[in-house]
């Protein structure tokens, strides 16, 4: 495991941890009951933890740090340590109902051919991140906070997304976006989402 | 905890993977801990190279020894007791009680010695399997086992995939790397080479002690690693200062020495030979169109595939390769790679990483009201069987 690697798992659960994990509920929303479901990057397994009690899913994980793994076996969960890209690459086609990529988009190195892997692998893909065109993430750029995270943290770099971005991310990978909940303290956002939306959560499909 | 080795013999003849037949089989066996009504707690422990079925506790309440992997099994450890019925047995071909190559061939009266037929990781399960009919037990709750040990848990889980409900595959490989079978030959060249060996017929005069040092010797250095080496002796020498001679200078050749010479007081020279060459040909997609497909039969057997992160004996890439090959069988599959400097030898030592994950891994099959013990646990993802070819 390369030290990028770690810091960038590191990253994927700061970031879970500082939005308060508001796309949960939503994709538990999602997900129907007795699905097959995969979650890359699924951090200490809280997401699917979740999905095996309300949702009785068949749960499977992707995760890359060994505490965390170790976190999601004593969950009862059942989980691969590794990076999200190898961690596809061995499902079958359409082995999974649901694949999940939640709030780790912005920190893949070559996002497309892992969304493609997804749609590969699941008949959809549940993909939420947080809206870098969200007034807040703009005001803070505006003063010179730029998007992303700090300098002086020592994170790596992470993609800003907006939603125009996203959807022309979709055109690229040729999915087609059968529904997309924008959410802002966990309340649902229908008006100006570009705008006021913090977290995005899209299902996409082939 | 006291326990005694006890041992059955089987009357049957084993036809061998080889072709070759062997019996009768004595089976050298410890259990510890007390099987439940529903007999649902038996877990099997599968020893590595040197290993015997001895495992945890004392024979006697003055014994200085206690077993292999006493830190592992016993009351409230990894294999609790106080839950869980352990069972341990030598393998065939060893040198611990059950059949192998110094024992009496009934045929002639004498030792077999070379005559013992070569036999292989999945013969010592088939022995394995013989001895759980014996005790009465349907399934086990798991079977375990680290290195060698680790392969026999594999070999169950393709052989007896029904007759357990889990396994645990720590610091192993589905297959022997050319990297560990060039190991094991020059190790059997170092006993090849002692004149005492006179071709595996030596029990009636000296044993080849200087072979099978040399031949331990090198087991120790691949089950170290570069890191543990450092912190274990650095360079640090037995005297002040360089002595500029050949006697025994530097700490890591003194602990060379000690380990290689102790070993030729409890282990029989031959049965090295013979477990080297069983895992020298331990290979599970040997006669398969691929490894994934040698497992195309498990449909409802967990795993809990272990890899430690400075073992180079068996790298976590070849636990990877494991992993794959079971995914692309839709089986449900944890993997797990342990951050340890202690080389191979990590998965005796890493005991409280490994109480916490065993406790956690068998929690799922022991807690009923635990969230994958209903059908998400159950479930072999879906399959296409002409892509595992």
């Amino acid at each position: 495991m390369s030290q990028s690697q770690t810091l960038k798992s590191e990253t994927q659960r700061d970031s879970v941890s500082r939005s308060g994990r508001l796309d949960l509920e939503a994709i538990v929303e999602i997900i129907p009951t007795g699905a097959r479901v995969l979650d890359l990057g699924c951090g200490d397994g809280t997401l699917l933890g979740q999905l095996v009690q309300r949702k009785q899913v068949v749960a499977r994980g992707v995760e890359l740090s060994e505490m965390n793994v170790r976190a999601c076996i004593a969950r009862g969960l059942s989980v691969r340590q590794g990076n999200i890209e190898e961690g596809l690459a061995d499902y079958l086609d359409t082995a999974f109902e649901y694949v999940i990529l939640s709030q780790t988009l912005a920190f893949l190195d070559k996002p497309e051919p892992v969304v493609q892997e997804m749609l590969r692998v699941g008949k959809h893909a549940v993909i939420s991140f947080e809206n870098t065109s969200y007034w807040k993430e703009r005001w803070r750029a505006a003063r010179g906070g730029g998007a992303g995270y700090e300098l002086c943290s020592g994170e790596p770099r992470m993609r800003a997304i907006t939603l125009r971005q996203f959807n022309e991310f979709c055109d690229c990978c040729h999915a087609r976006i059968e529904r997309a909940m924008f959410l802002n303290n966990e309340r649902h956002i229908h008006i100006l989402p570009t705008l006021r939306a913090h977290i995005a959560v899209y299902v996409l499909t082939k | 905890m006291i326990v005694q080795t006890q041992t059955v013999t089987f009357d049957t003849e084993l036809r061998l993977q080889s072709g070759a037949t062997l019996g009768p089989i004595t089976v050298a066996y410890e259990t510890y801990g007390t099987l439940n009504e529903d007999h649902s707690n038996a877990i099997l422990i599968c020893h590595a190279w040197s290993g015997d079925a001895h495992v945890a506790g004392r024979h006697s309440p003055d014994d200085p020894k206690s077993g292999w992997w006493d830190e592992a099994v016993g009351p409230g450890k990894a294999f609790d007791t106080d839950k869980y019925f352990v069972v341990c047995s030598n393998v065939i071909g060893g040198c611990s009680g059950s059949t192998g190559p110094a024992s009496i061939n009934p045929q002639t009266g004498n030792p077999y010695g070379l005559s013992f037929p070569i036999v292989t990781i999945a013969d010592m399960v088939e022995v394995q399997r013989w001895l759980m009919d014996y005790l009465g037990l349907a399934q086990w709750l798991t079977v375990v086992g680290g290195s060698m040990g680790g392969m026999q848990a594999l070999q169950w889980a393709v052989s007896y995939p029904e007759r357990m409900r889990s396994t645990m595959v720590l610091a192993a490989t589905a297959s022997l790397s050319p990297q560990s079978i060039a190991l094991s030959e020059v190790a059997r060249q170092a006993i090849y080479a002692d004149p005492n060996w006179n071709h595996g017929d030596y029990y009636d005069k000296t044993p080849p002690n200087a072979g099978l040092a040399v031949a331990r010797m090198i087991g120790h250095i691949t089950f170290l690693s570069d890191e543990s080496m450092r912190a274990k002796f650095g360079r640090r020498l037995t005297n002040e200062k360089y002595g500029y001679s050949f006697d025994t200078e530097f700490e890591v050749e003194g602990y060379l020495r000690y380990r290689g010479n102790a070993f030729t007081k409890r282990f029989d020279a031959n049965a090295f030979l013979y477990l080297s060459k069983s895992m020298d040909y331990f290979d599970l997609s040997y006669g398969q169109p691929s490894l994934a497909s040698a497992f195309k039969h498990i449909t409802d057997t967990h795993f809990l595939v272990v890899s430690y992160t400075s073992d180079w004996l068996y790298p976590s890439r070849q636990s990877k390769e494991l992993v794959r090959a079971l995914l692309q069988n839709g089986i449900n599959v944890t993997y797990v790679e342990i951050e340890s400097n202690y080389g191979h030898d990590a998965f005796l030592l890493e005991v409280e990483r490994l109480a916490e994950l065993t406790h956690d891994f068998l929690s799922r099959f022991t807690t009923p009201a635990h969230p994958s013990n209903g059908r998400a646990a159950q479930t072999k993802l879906p399959t296409d069987l002409a892509m595992n070819i």
